[in-house]
């Protein structure tokens, strides 16, 4: 079964069809992430019940499947009258699930600026939500540029988990492909290397903003 | 109703522990507006733990300290207020690496004073004017030397107006020629008559500006002193000792 370069050019427009879907959700997905796994960290760090609770629910996403989610979301929670769109089940899952690791990554990114960056702010009079927007996140996003952007390129490949679910994404479709015409080399090399080129636009684009994040006060 | 209108800094019976930590030992201090005092100490007296209740910055357990009128740790909104009478500035500078110097002193005029963006520009270019170093307000903090830094982390202080500065060690990161530069801005400031507390080893400095110097030691404060006293020949040994340790270098 040699590799048939026609036939691969063939599967192209079919799979290509589904880049838009897998990109969307990819996209959509780590911008829930990353909103929800920040909103778990600022919960966390301010302590007390609501902090410790917090802290459990991230190491227990973390410690579960992301599949156990996706079944859980689309199976269980219509039982409770929650009937949600394969493709909402799917975002959410995903952000859900890579929130618990984001949380981590963002609490990395906290820890290494320096304490006297908020002692300035808060002698400076600033409120807790001024300091965070202005003096906290800009410094935590410049300090977790990379593992963010390996974050996101994990969650465009956890995309085709999606299929459990019938969304129409890509790796789903390079299957049908394979599974109708018995030739599975093909459409599954295609696949693979759309999967690359996103995965390099992705990573680029973090690499150029952290470029820019550390351009900005460079030393 | 507020007595003793000219105190900015009335501190009675101030005690703070960390922990089982004692740090904070029946600290009297009353600082009168227009006073310069400086807070000196072998390493692990309790200097910046004090300075840093001055602002809020530290909370502390037992006795009071009023600040412009208002007991600290009673009530948050009215401990906020009261902080905002005051400047600080560090031994770190801690200026926002990731902003203009410009920004840097325009933040809190936006944010709290709520000026705007032009407004608030005048202001910082103004103090920054007053430490003279205008020429870097589009500079990066990263991109200025240590004094700089810091002149600009006075500037930064000044710009919300606060009645009181209070100085943790400004001259302790300074590579020695750096060390003038700012000293000269806070001789200045102290000229136009703005009331500070100043943790320092700078003797130089109190000399000049102090008008009392307070000696700590193992969180008590042991000696205080008018400045040409504390200097004289009067005094509690264990301040003349070390008088004599840094005075050597
Ligand atoms: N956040 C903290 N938690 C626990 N202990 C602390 C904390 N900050 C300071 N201490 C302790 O309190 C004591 C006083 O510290 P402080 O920093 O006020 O001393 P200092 O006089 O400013 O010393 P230095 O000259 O080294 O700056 C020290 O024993 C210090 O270890
Ligand atoms: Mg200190």
């Amino acid at each position: 079964m040699g590799f048939d370069l026609a036939f691969a050019l063939s599967s192209v427009p079919t799979i290509l069809g589904a880049v838009g879907t897998t990109f969307c959700v990819a996209l959509v997905s780590c911008i829930g992430a990353a909103a929800i796994g920040f909103f778990f960290e600022m919960v966390r760090r301010a302590g007390g019940v609501a902090g410790l609770t917090t802290g459990f629910v991230i190491d227990f996403i973390r410690s579960t499947p992301v599949l156990a989610w996706l079944y859980f979301l689309y199976f269980v929670l219509p039982f409770y009258g929650i009937r949600l769109g394969s493709m909402t089940v799917g975002v959410m899952g995903l952000s859900l699930y890579y929130s618990g690791y984001l949380a981590e990554v963002f609490k990395a990114g906290i820890d290494a600026i320096p304490k006297g960056q908020s002692e300035a702010a808060r002698a400076l009079s600033l409120s807790r939500r001024d300091s965070v927007i202005h003096v906290i996140a800009p410094q935590m996003l410049r300090n977790i540029a990379a593992p963010l952007g390996n974050y996101f390129v994990s969650i465009l490949k956890a995309t085709p988990y999606l299929a459990v679910l019938a969304v129409p994404e890509m790796l789903g479709r390079a299957f049908d492909i394979a599974s109708e015409t018995y030739r599975y080399t093909e459409p599954l090399v295609v696949a693979g290397l759309i999967f690359l080129a996103l995965a390099l636009v992705i990573s680029h684009g973090v690499k150029r903003l952290e470029r820019r994040l550390l351009a900005v006060g460079a030393r | 109703m507020r007595t003793q209108s000219d105190s900015i800094v009335d501190i009675q019976g101030l005690n703070k522990w960390f922990g089982a930590l004692h740090v904070l030992h029946d600290i009297d201090l009353t600082v009168a507006s227009g006073a310069r005092v400086v807070v000196c100490g072998p390493s692990g007296s309790g200097k910046s733990t004090l300075i840093r209740c001055i602002n809020g910055l530290e909370n502390y357990q037992k006795g009071t300290l009023r600040l412009a009128g208002t007991t600290l740790g009673l009530n948050a909104r009215e401990t906020a207020a009261a902080r905002r009478q005051t400047g600080m500035v560090f031994q770190s500078f801690n200026l926002f690496p990731h902003l203009t110097v410009l920004s840097n002193c325009t933040l809190a005029l936006r944010r709290v004073a709520g000026k705007g963006r032009g407004e608030a520009e005048d202001i910082a270019m103004a103090h920054l004017e007053k430490v003279r170093i205008p020429e870097k307000a589009m500079s990066y903090p990263g991109q200025l030397s240590g004094g700089q830094q810091q002149r600009v982390a006075i500037a930064r202080a000044l710009c919300l107006n606060p009645r009181i500065m209070l100085f943790d060690e400004p001259t302790s990161a300074l590579d020695p020629e750096m060390i003038k530069e700012v000293l000269d801005v806070m001789v200045a400031l102290a000229r136009d008559g703005m009331t500070m507390v100043c943790v320092t080893h700078e003797m130089g400095f109190a000399r000049e500006v102090a008008d009392q110097v307070v000696f700590m030691d193992g969180g008590c404060i042991l000696d205080r002193a008018p400045a040409r006293d504390f200097f004289g020949s009067a005094g509690h040994p264990r301040s003349r000792l070390f008088l004599e340790t840094i005075l050597k270098h």
